[in-house]
């Protein structure tokens, strides 16, 4: 399948952070869910993605088309929910969606309204005067009925409540089943890891760590209870705990207890947040 | 909302633990021929496994004729003959079976003194009914 979009080499430098060199692709149908800590560099890599900032080096394409070109065609391609929205403060609901609406012509007004009865949005209040998760609900609203072939959302979900971010779920995952779509979702939050994402897209202090699909990263770990403590190293071992071990390379680790004659008392998949924390320490 | 339990305990690969219960479904007569399957995004999410794994094992499933893809319609369960329903009933009676003398065999228990467990339950059961 080709990519809808695919980084190459992509380099930035910012006073003391440098992000890069970052090669990522994304396929249609699918979820990718960019982690990483603050200041690992996923909202400069977004904003680069929209064009909002320049590269030094590398190369962005969106459905063929270079996004510093002169074709600029793709960006009704893409709709893209920053972390802090710049210049919407002063106007309300009602007024937005007028502006927004007008540029996309698959806007599903069906769908912003059930997204505003949904969250119960005020549409006559000014953006700015809105809480943070209201105005992070209101973005949502504003976003999906653009009817994009691909949604970029940069920590969608950091203000909303627990029953609201199963909405937000439900939302994303019927948006992606009415056509062949993509979402890019850069999130600290595992639940939205966990049930939405097929891929992980690891960053760290601006370097990309690895580029996961979901099972593959899951079953990659085990940990093992084991009947003694091993005295050499275990391969890919990752911690130690006594008699209990994790390690990143199973296969070969269950060789190792074969051949020492160490027995598995029991032994378990880890958590994708356990994962996650180890690959960014 | 399908019963499918995927275990992280387990060896064995997601989509195969997938591919198993669904086919348990089916031949067991759970989910019937022409019953809609969830699509691979929901039961993705629903599973919190990726639509990837999800789609590999909708294809295998569809390879060994359990399921039938409508286009634009969805996923449904396939019309499936009774001796494919009983190979997978005895497959996974058999699974049961081999994952029981395995704990047997891990506290070194001989042939025999298995095979006497196994009829002190089947007596036991007997006199609960």
């Amino acid at each position: 399948m080709p990519s809808w979009i695919e980084i190459n080499g992509l380099q930035k430098s910012m006073d003391d952070f440098q992000l890069g060199p970052i090669s990522l692709a994304i396929e249609p149908g699918t979820i990718t869910a960019l982690v990483g800590n603050n200041g690992s560099g996923k909202s400069t890599l977004l904003k680069l993605v929209m064009n909002l900032a320049n590269a030094d080096a590398g190369s962005i394409e969106v459905f063929g088309k270079p996004v510093d070109g002169k074709d600029e065609s793709w960006k009704r391609k893409l709709a893209f929910q920053p972390q802090k929205i710049i210049g919407w403060d002063a106007y309300t609901g009602t007024t937005l969606k007028k502006m927004i609406s007008s540029f996309y012509e698959k806007w599903d007004e069906a769908l912003f309204e059930r997204i505003v009865r949904l969250f119960d949005i005020p549409l006559d209040k000014r953006f700015g005067k809105l809480s943070e998760g209201m105005q992070q609900k209101l973005s949502l609203a504003l976003a999906l009925p653009r009817n994009t072939d691909v949604l970029i959302l940069d920590e969608p979900t950091a203000f909303l409540d627990i029953p609201s971010k199963r909405y937000f779920m439900d939302l994303l995952i019927d948006w992606m089943e009415a056509e062949e779509r993509a979402i890019i979702i850069a999130s600290h939050q595992t639940d939205d890891l966990r049930k939405l994402a097929d891929y992980l897209f690891v960053m760290r202090e601006g370097k990309a760590i690895g580029h996961y699909e979901k099972e593959t990263l899951l079953e990659s770990y085990r940990r093992y209870w084991l009947d003694e403590t091993p005295d050499g190293s275990v391969p890919g071992e990752v911690s130690r705990d006594r008699q209990r071990i994790v390690s990143a390379d199973p296969a070969a680790a269950e060789h190792y207890f074969a051949v020492e004659n160490i027995r598995i008392i029991d032994h378990a998949a880890l958590d994708l947040e356990e994962i996650i924390d180890m690959l960014l320490k | 909302m399908l019963p499918i339990r995927l275990s992280k305990e387990s060896r064995e690969p997601i989509y195969h633990q997938i591919e198993k219960q669904l086919k348990a479904l089916i031949a067991g007569g759970h989910l019937t021929a022409g019953t809609p399957l969830p699509s691979i995004r929901a039961l993705s999410k629903d599973l919190e496994i990726s639509v990837i794994t999800i789609r590999r094992a909708y294809q295998d499933l569809e390879a060994q004729g359990f399921i039938e893809t409508a286009h634009g319609k969805g996923t449904y369960v396939a019309e499936i003959k009774d001796v494919l329903k009983q190979e997978v009933k005895t497959a996974s009676v058999s699974e049961s079976f081999e994952r029981a003398i395995e704990t047997a065999r891990s506290y070194d228990y001989s042939d025999e003194e298995m095979t006497a467990i196994f009829h002190a339950i089947l007596e036991k059961r007997k006199k609960g009914e």
